[in-house]
């Protein structure tokens, strides 16, 4: 039987870079880690080992980012990864997980109906009710299995979950203890144990951390691509693949396009125009490199169904407006402000500039 | 006679554990002479360093007394190792003096010496594991623990790098010869000090030109006689100023600035104190979370020790012995300050940079800037005087102008010799100004001090009115400042201002400022024919054009849901902004500013007082026709209706009417739409708005008021006076209220009895 699985997980599609990392990792690991923290760097940001094994890189960016995060990692106080969505936070944590333990499944998503179980542990209830409370009736939430192995346990969007249910996390994070009062016991972390959570502080309807939980945690901003050009080559990247997928009728954009998306999106997030000469204000919404992909796609689906195939500035326009006005009353007036004296004055972007001051 | 020994010490500019490094050596080696690389022009100021009231940092500056304007600094803190290795001398009573090539040379030349080549740092760095050449030096030398065989290794290592680099020099260009010929400079000091008998001499210069010192004392000196000859010569001049940190950071005589004073200083303060590198750490993150909770952040003693946690586990990571900086900075980033970048910018600022500022004893030789103020006082015939008294300017005449401006410059320096007063009975608009002249003796030092700035009080008053700009938070103070410069004389200073205008416009959506700022920008536009000023121009029309165009989308929503004071002050602001958009002549932001106008005018919700105003400059523009606004006015003073349409009406009046009656003098369409609407109104509601009405009429003119009323009488306004009556009352029941009011009002009870 042949089975396709949609997607490997970082240990198995990486696993013979990592094999080769620990052959030749030669430094002091910390217990129950598999690589040292300097293996665990060279595994994230890419490297080539003395045995001539290549390590591709897994991030990006700035490594200094990285080696907080791994050293966060050695230390008392857990990791969390902050940034707007599209910036990497779960890709990273999953490889510092894989990286460090071997294992990136033990793995809590946090939304608005994330319990206490799914954090501490739940009960297998038709055990439960024939034999009464018993190990063998407890299930293990993905936490309690890290602090029993020494390993990494990972929480998605951990801004999500209610807030009385994310101090669940605070002694768990003190004491490395967790209580179970009903089988009169308690399990105890063992070395290694750490938790990478991910969190997003753009967003609607997150709840922030108490100052109690937060002193647990060591923060890392992952920062959005820094350059125009890294962005524009991501961009151009995903638009190809995904109207492949979509197998959208319409020419791919031309790069002087999707630069003017990408030249909008940054200079409204960084609020501030790419020569550095005026400063902008920023709406309210995230405007990550995601929502810039999502631009030019639809503007290319709207090309293809409605226009002439070609992606013009009124396609452009719809999707762009859309993106950055997330709140009616105040994006607008950014939105405005920004047509009126940054985009206006552009040599070559009337048509974007008309098209959007229609809309607007 | 025995032969002199001679020791090189090469140093970094600012290292404190060179410093450290450097005293111990010293210590050890005892010598009776003391050579620090520096210009000699300044030999006998070295003796200030002693001086009880000189605090550090200070900088030495040499200048050139015929040309103000090209001068050199030489700043010191306490933890450089010149200053150090000259204190040494000082205290032991050793002779200390400068080596460099004088700055009579150099100041005479128009070009500067060439800098060693960067790339062999970069390799050093990079061979040791390390970002960059400074990284690595801060990480070895400067927190290290300050070994003796420092030097050795430094002369050693700089030896190499630079035979790595002269092999591959080829050609010499006039900076590279300057280069070589500071060093010859340096050697003949050497020669000399041996000469005059001194046999233990220390030198301490850059690292980089130790290994060309090393045998000065041991070769002849005529290879370097030829290269000394015949370079040109001027006078120079040379004293102490004060400096800070902020200035060391950003540059310096001594190539380019240090990054981190603040840091620095706290390496130096930890090892006087003999501290192990550990509390070195912790004192330093302590002294961060301190700064945090003095700016409302709780930042605990546990983040204190998770941060040093950190910055160790960091420091493990990228292998070194203990954390440095860069250490430092990433675990305050991520354990204290939870990743934000603004209380980071605070560390960075306050404890990284750090704000030191240095005092110089009162008696040291003057200042250029002070030479200039002497000299411009002279020449403007204004004596310094400790007793007050009053100047009365006449800027028609130019000496008066001239006299004015320096007083302006001065007070931008924040050395407020003049202040201006009004006087009374003196019109404003004219071209006299009072100003109040006193001279005390608080003003020398703040010369001294502002000396930083620049060497003529018009480049200081420049340079520190453009520092003063970029550090401004609000809209009003920068148009002030326009007004001070322009005063001043300073167009120079108009893009740092303008561009900060730029910038608040942006992050504040204060409409009622913004207008504000229109009016003065218009005037340097419209009147500022100065020629400076016109290479300003574009750049002036953009930030107004920019401006106007953010206030005219913001104004909508800054007219709505407003008090009454709110929309006086933004009454007051819309008429006077009419006038600056009128006088900028451009009809592009003429439409704009219209069509925001026409907004105020028309949408609903937006205050009766703004409205009225925004309808009246409609018209005076002629962008609404006489009937168009007519029929606002008749819609705004709908009859009827409660006492609020009423008010409503009132103080859209107000705003349409004041300050104007002439207007109203000759338009009769709107003297009949007004008298038709007032005659209408009920008695109730006439009383409750009467206020209103009267604060708007109050305000006209004596002349305008008769004409009105004359005006109301051949009008007919028999309806009107009609149309007030005597009320009627009972005076039998009114009577009965009297004496109890009298005995309120504590009247004699005899007033009882009148009743």
């Amino acid at each position: 039987m042949i089975t396709t699985i949609q997607r490997e997980l970082a240990e198995q599609a990486y696993r013979r870079e990592l094999e080769a990392l620990a052959r030749a990792d030669r430094r002091q690991r910390p217990p129950n880690w598999r690589l040292s923290p300097w293996a665990v760097a060279t595994y994230v940001l890419g490297g080539t080992l003395d045995d001539g094994t290549v390590i591709t890189p897994k991030y990006i960016g700035s490594s200094r980012l990285i080696e907080i995060a791994i050293a966060t990692l050695t230390t008392d106080r857990a990791l969390l990864l902050i940034g707007v969505p599209g910036t990497g936070k779960t890709w990273l944590a999953e490889h510092l997980a894989a990286g460090i333990s071997g294992d990136s499944t033990l793995l809590v998503q946090g939304t608005a109906g994330t319990s206490e179980e799914v954090i501490r542990y739940g009960w297998n209830y038709a055990s439960l009710i024939a034999r009464g409370p018993s190990a063998e009736a407890l299930v293990p939430s993905p936490v309690m299995t890290a602090m029993r192995g020494g390993q990494i346990a990972r929480i998605e969007e951990l801004t999500r979950i209610p807030s009385d249910v994310q101090d669940a996390l605070i002694t768990i994070l003190s004491e490395k203890l967790m209580p179970v009062p009903e089988l009169g016991e308690a399990v105890q972390a063992l070395k290694g144990f750490n938790v990478i959570a991910t969190a997003n502080d753009r967003d609607r309807g997150i709840n922030d951390l108490s100052s109690a939980l937060k002193r647990r945690f060591n923060t890392v901003v992952l920062p959005l691509p820094a350059t125009a050009e890294e962005e524009v080559a991501i961009v151009t990247r995903r638009v190809a693949d995904l109207s492949k997928t979509l197998e959208l009728p319409a020419e791919l954009p031309a790069a002087e396009e999707i630069r003017r998306v990408v030249t909008v999106f940054r200079e409204l997030r960084g609020g501030l125009t790419e020569d550095g000469r005026a400063k902008i204000k920023s709406p309210s919404g995230t405007l990550s490199t995601g929502e810039a992909i999502s631009v030019v796609n639809s503007g290319l689906a709207l090309a293809a169904h409605f226009g002439d195939g070609r992606l013009a500035a009124e396609d452009l326009a719809a999707g762009l407006t859309g993106a950055v006005i997330k709140d009616p009353v105040q994006d607008t007036t950014i939105w405005q402000e920004y047509l009126e004296t940054v985009m206006r004055e552009r040599e070559g972007w009337d048509a974007l500039y008309r098209a959007c001051r229609e809309l607007a | 006679m025995t032969a002199p020994e001679l020791r090189v010490f090469g140093i970094r500019h600012h290292g404190p554990g060179t410093s450290r490094a450097l005293l111990a050596a010293l210590a050890g080696f005892e010598p009776d002479c003391v050579l620090v690389e520096g210009p000699p022009d300044a030999d006998d100021l070295i003796h200030w360093l002693a001086h009880p009231a000189l605090v550090m940092p200070v900088a030495l500056l040499v200048y050139r007394p015929d040309e103000l304007k090209r001068a050199v600094y030489y700043p010191f803190a306490r933890f450089s190792p010149e200053y150090q290795a000259l204190r040494f001398a000082l205290e032991r009573g050793v002779t200390a003096g400068f080596m460099d090539l004088p700055q009579r040379h150099t100041l005479a030349l128009d070009y500067t010496a060439a800098m060693p080549p960067p790339g062999v740092f970069q390799e050093v760095a990079a061979a040791a594991g390390h970002d960059g050449y400074e990284a690595w030096w801060d990480a070895v030398v400067e927190q290290g623990k300050g070994h003796a065989g420092l030097f050795p290794a430094v002369l050693e290592l700089t030896a190499g790098m630079r035979q790595a680099t002269e092999e591959t020099a080829a050609g010499e260009t006039p900076e590279a010869r300057l280069a070589r010929q500071r060093e010859a400079a340096m050697r003949a000091r050497i020669r000399r000090a041996a000469r005059a008998g001194h046999t233990r001499i220390a030198a301490v210069c850059g690292a980089w030109h130790s290994p060309a010192l090393v045998d000065a004392h041991r070769t002849p000196g005529e290879a370097d006689d030829v290269l000394l000859a015949e370079l040109p010569s001027v006078a120079v001049a040379a004293t102490w100023i004060p400096w800070t940190y902020g200035r060391l950071a950003r540059s310096g005589g001594y190539g380019a600035g240090i990054h981190s004073p603040g840091w620095y200083d706290h390496l130096w303060a930890s090892g006087e104190a003999g501290l192990s590198p550990a509390e070195m750490s912790a004192g330093w993150l302590a002294a961060a979370a301190a700064l945090l909770r003095e700016e409302g952040m709780d930042t605990s003693p546990g983040h204190v020790i998770e941060t040093v946690r950190l910055a160790e586990a960091l420091a493990a990571m990228r292998g070194r012995p203990f954390p440095g900086l860069p250490e430092m900075e990433d675990a305050a980033l991520s354990a204290m300050c939870g990743g934000d970048g603004e209380p980071m910018a605070l560390i960075r600022r306050r404890l990284i940079v750090g704000e030191r500022m240095g005092m110089v004893p009162p008696d040291v030789p003057a200042v250029p800037l002070q030479r200039d103020l002497s000299a411009e006082q002279a020449r403007l015939r204004l004596r310094p005087e400790p007793e007050a008294s009053a100047l009365k300017l006449d800027l028609r005449k130019e000496m008066h102008l001239e006299r004015s401006r320096l007083l302006n410059r001065l007070t931008l320096l924040d050395i407020p010799w003049g202040t201006t007063v009004k006087a009374r009975g003196l019109q404003t608009g004219t071209y006299t100004e009072v100003w109040q002249l006193q001279w005390t003796p608080g003003l020398s030092l703040r010369v001294i001090e502002a000396a930083a700035w620049g060497n003529t009080v018009r480049d200081a008053a420049a340079a520190c009115a453009t520092d003063a700009a970029a550090g401004r938070a609000e809209l009003p103070e920068l148009t002030e400042m326009i007004d001070q410069i322009i005063m001043a004389d300073l167009p120079e200073v108009l893009p740092a201002i303008l561009a900060r205008i730029e910038e608040l416009s942006t992050m504040k959506r204060d409409v009622p400022h913004m207008l504000a700022a229109l009016p003065p920008l218009a005037d340097v536009v419209r009147y500022g024919s100065l020629r400076q000023t016109a290479d300003h121009l574009p750049l002036l029309r953009r930030v107004f054009d920019r401006l106007l165009t953010r206030a005219c989308l913001g104004l909508p929503g800054a007219a709505t849901a407003i008090d009454e004071g709110a929309a006086a002050d933004l009454t007051e602001r819309l008429s006077a902004a009419a006038t600056a958009v009128r006088l900028f002549q451009a009809e592009e932001a003429t439409g704009r500013w219209q069509q925001a106008l026409g907004r105020l005018a028309d949408r609903d919700g937006i205050h009766p007082n703004v409205a009225g105003r925004a309808t009246r400059l409609l018209l005076d523009e002629a962008a609404l026709r006489p009937d168009g606004a007519l029929a606002r006015l008749e819609r705004a003073l709908t009859p009827g209706g409660s006492v609020d349409v009423a008010r409503y009406a009132a103080d859209w009046l107000d705003g349409f009417l004041r300050d104007s009656g002439l207007l109203l003098l000759h338009d009769r369409a709107l003297w009949g739409a007004i008298d038709g609407w007032l005659t209408a109104l009920d008695p109730e509601r006439f009383q409750a708005i009467l206020p209103l009405l009267r604060r708007t009429f109050a305000a006209y003119p004596e002349g305008v008021r008769q004409q009105l009323q004359d005006r109301l009488r051949e009008a007919g306004g028999r309806g009107a006076t009609a149309a007030i009556q005597m009320p009627t009352f009972d005076p039998r029941r009114a009577a009965g209220v009297l004496p109890a009011l009298g005995r309120i009002l504590g009247l004699p009870a005899a007033a009882e009895v009148t009743t």
